[in-house]
């Protein structure tokens, strides 16, 4: 049983990592929800609104880093979940492959939609 | 009882052809016979009583199963009703009903006091060591299965050779490269280090605990918690040395290693030893990271 | 070794009453992990409107946010993510060591914090949709 680690190798750095980005989100999710439901309301929300947030460098930046450690924390769960449930061999390497692809892709997406707001870096 | 009155007859008769009965002997047959109706009723009444008195019957379902026999290559469910006497155990009624009803039912068991680790089996819902579960605690109707997740060889015998593989994976046996200098002196283990292995010592490989587990039933890779309390027991002692506990935590940080655990608890609470695996095992991952971060 | 009989998986939910806490604990964690993923990516795709011009952007919002189906989905979603946060901080308990006794009860009071902060939610996420 004591093969080589795989390429996505020790397992013990994604557990940790995903500790880590759990610890923050419990904090920064529980803060998205309270300012887009119960400071603003969400069937209020306007693109100027949006903007006007995200034209603040420290916002802008939470929200990015939120997207990411989101991401991370969410594909790795579903990823574990696969492999707790025995998921192994080609079709491990392939949903592998598909959900790096599809992280990529929701964090460009939201990169690109941040900036769109910003309008720019907002530097 | 039923044994008497042939006897009886069959003593007349052979009494009669054999000599003229005369009137004196005929009366003292005649009150043998009283007598011996007497004891036929008192002896039907104490068994009566008996009876009533040990009317308490633990009814059973049995999970069936045999490849070889035509009646019983799908799985069934058979029912046993056997007199229950305190202090009984699962262990005691499969075997009553076994002996009594059914030998063909087939489970193991060997020495009934907790130790060997045989009879465990998934008793109402939950995995439980036979010998050790009293009728009494159990609602009826009790449900005996085999335990879940492993292949079914027959009736409530289910195969290990998977559970033993993941316990072998894993070195389950002392070894060491940190000898002390002198040649006759001992390795020695302070008290607190024995305390804090103790409880991992006491696994009895009955499988409940690998059986319980979600993860180890969907993930064939998976050691399971009996193989990384077994793990545990060597890389927490003391007198094993720095490069093999390294030896070990590679083994326990594979992939399929300790990683897989996901608190369910399930393990803990169905050790029929109170050893408390996913504790050991939440202690090895903190181990394994601690170890990891050294290299950063 | 000759045939043997693969029962399969014990717990299909036929057999719920059986389940432990930490098992439960285990479902809804993962249940709940799934639907928050499904959430972000189509979270992202909805706020991806403002890519297109301010107008779609505010429009798509704001209509979706008309409908009452999609408010009671919102109540929903607060519930899948504060369960998730509760049982998730349980979890980080764990991780560290802390309270494994009461493990049990800390996933019943995460069940119960839950119901209670959707309960409470329900005002301020319904409000205006039937106006």
């Amino acid at each position: 049983m004591a093969e080589r680690y795989s390429s996505f190798e020790a397992g013990g750095r994604r557990w940790l990592w995903q500790r880590i980005t759990a610890a923050f989100l419990v904090v920064v999710l529980a803060f998205h929800f309270f300012l887009l439901h119960f400071v603003n309301h969400a069937d209020e929300v306007t693109f100027s609104m949006s903007q006007a947030r995200m034209q603040e460098l420290t916002y802008f930046s939470l929200m990015i880093l939120f997207l990411l450690t989101a991401t991370f924390h969410g594909v790795n769960g579903v990823y574990n979940a696969l492999i707790n449930q025995g998921l192994t061999g080609t079709r491990k390497t392939a949903v592998k492959l598909v959900l790096v692809v599809a992280s990529a892709v929701v964090i460009v997406q939201g990169v690109r939609t941040a900036l769109a707001w910003a309008g720019g870096v907002p530097l | 009882m039923s044994t008497q009155l042939p006897d009886q007859t069959e003593e007349e008769s052979s009494a009669g052809e054999a000599e003229p009965t005369s009137a004196a002997q005929e009366r003292r047959m005649a009150k043998k016979r009283e007598r011996a109706a007497e004891r036929d009723e008192e002896r039907q009444a104490e068994e009566a009583e008996a009876a009533l008195a040990d009317e308490e019957t633990y009814h059973l379902k049995v999970f069936r199963y045999d490849p070889e026999i035509e009646g019983k290559k799908e799985p069934r469910f058979d029912d046993f009703h056997v007199p229950y006497h305190k202090g009984m155990t699962v262990l005691d009624a499969l075997m009553y009903a076994r002996d009594t009803y059914d030998s063909s039912l087939t489970f193991r068991h060997s020495c009934r006091q907790a130790v060997c680790g045989s009879d465990a089996m998934f008793v109402n819902g939950s995995q439980r060591l036979c010998c050790k579960t009293q009728l009494s605690d159990l609602e009826e109707p009790v449900r005996i299965e085999p335990l879940p997740h492993a292949e079914v060889v027959k009736d409530l015998v289910v195969d290990m050779e998977h559970f033993y593989d993941q316990m072998e994976a894993v070195e389950p046996y002392f070894q060491t490269n940190d000898l002390p200098d002198g040649e006759l002196e001992e390795q020695r283990q302070s008290r607190e280090n024995r305390e804090k292995v103790k409880m991992s010592t006491r696994c009895i490989w009955c499988g409940a605990c690998m059986s319980s587990c979600n993860i180890a039933a969907g993930d064939n890779e998976y050691l399971g918690p009996a193989a990384i309390n077994k793990a545990y027991r060597f890389t927490m002692d003391e007198r094993e040395g720095e490069d093999m506990k390294q030896q070990r935590l590679e083994i326990l940080e594979q992939e399929h290693g300790v990683w897989r655990c996901q608190t369910q608890f399930s393990c803990t609470e169905v050790c029929p030893k109170d050893i408390p695996l996913t504790e050991h095992i939440q202690e090895l991952k903190r181990e394994a990271v601690k170890n990891n971060l050294k290299f950063w | 070794m000759s045939q043997s009989y693969n029962r399969g998986l014990i717990e299909d939910f036929g057999r719920w009453r059986e389940f432990s806490a930490g098992m439960w604990a285990w479902v809804f964690h993962k249940f709940t992990g799934w639907v928050l993923v499904g959430y972000l990516f189509t979270h992202i795709a909805v706020l991806s409107t403002a890519l297109q011009s301010p107008d779609a952007y505010t429009t798509t919002i704001q209509s979706l946010e008309s409908l009452l189906v999609v408010r009671i989905l919102e109540v929903g979603l607060l519930s899948v993510a504060v369960f998730h946060i509760l049982n998730g901080l349980r979890l980080l308990f764990v991780d560290l060591g802390v309270g494994l006794e009461a493990q049990d009860k800390s996933f019943y009071a995460s069940l119960l914090l839950t119901g209670a902060i959707a309960v409470a939610s329900v005002p301020t996420f319904l409000a205006g949709v039937f106006g």
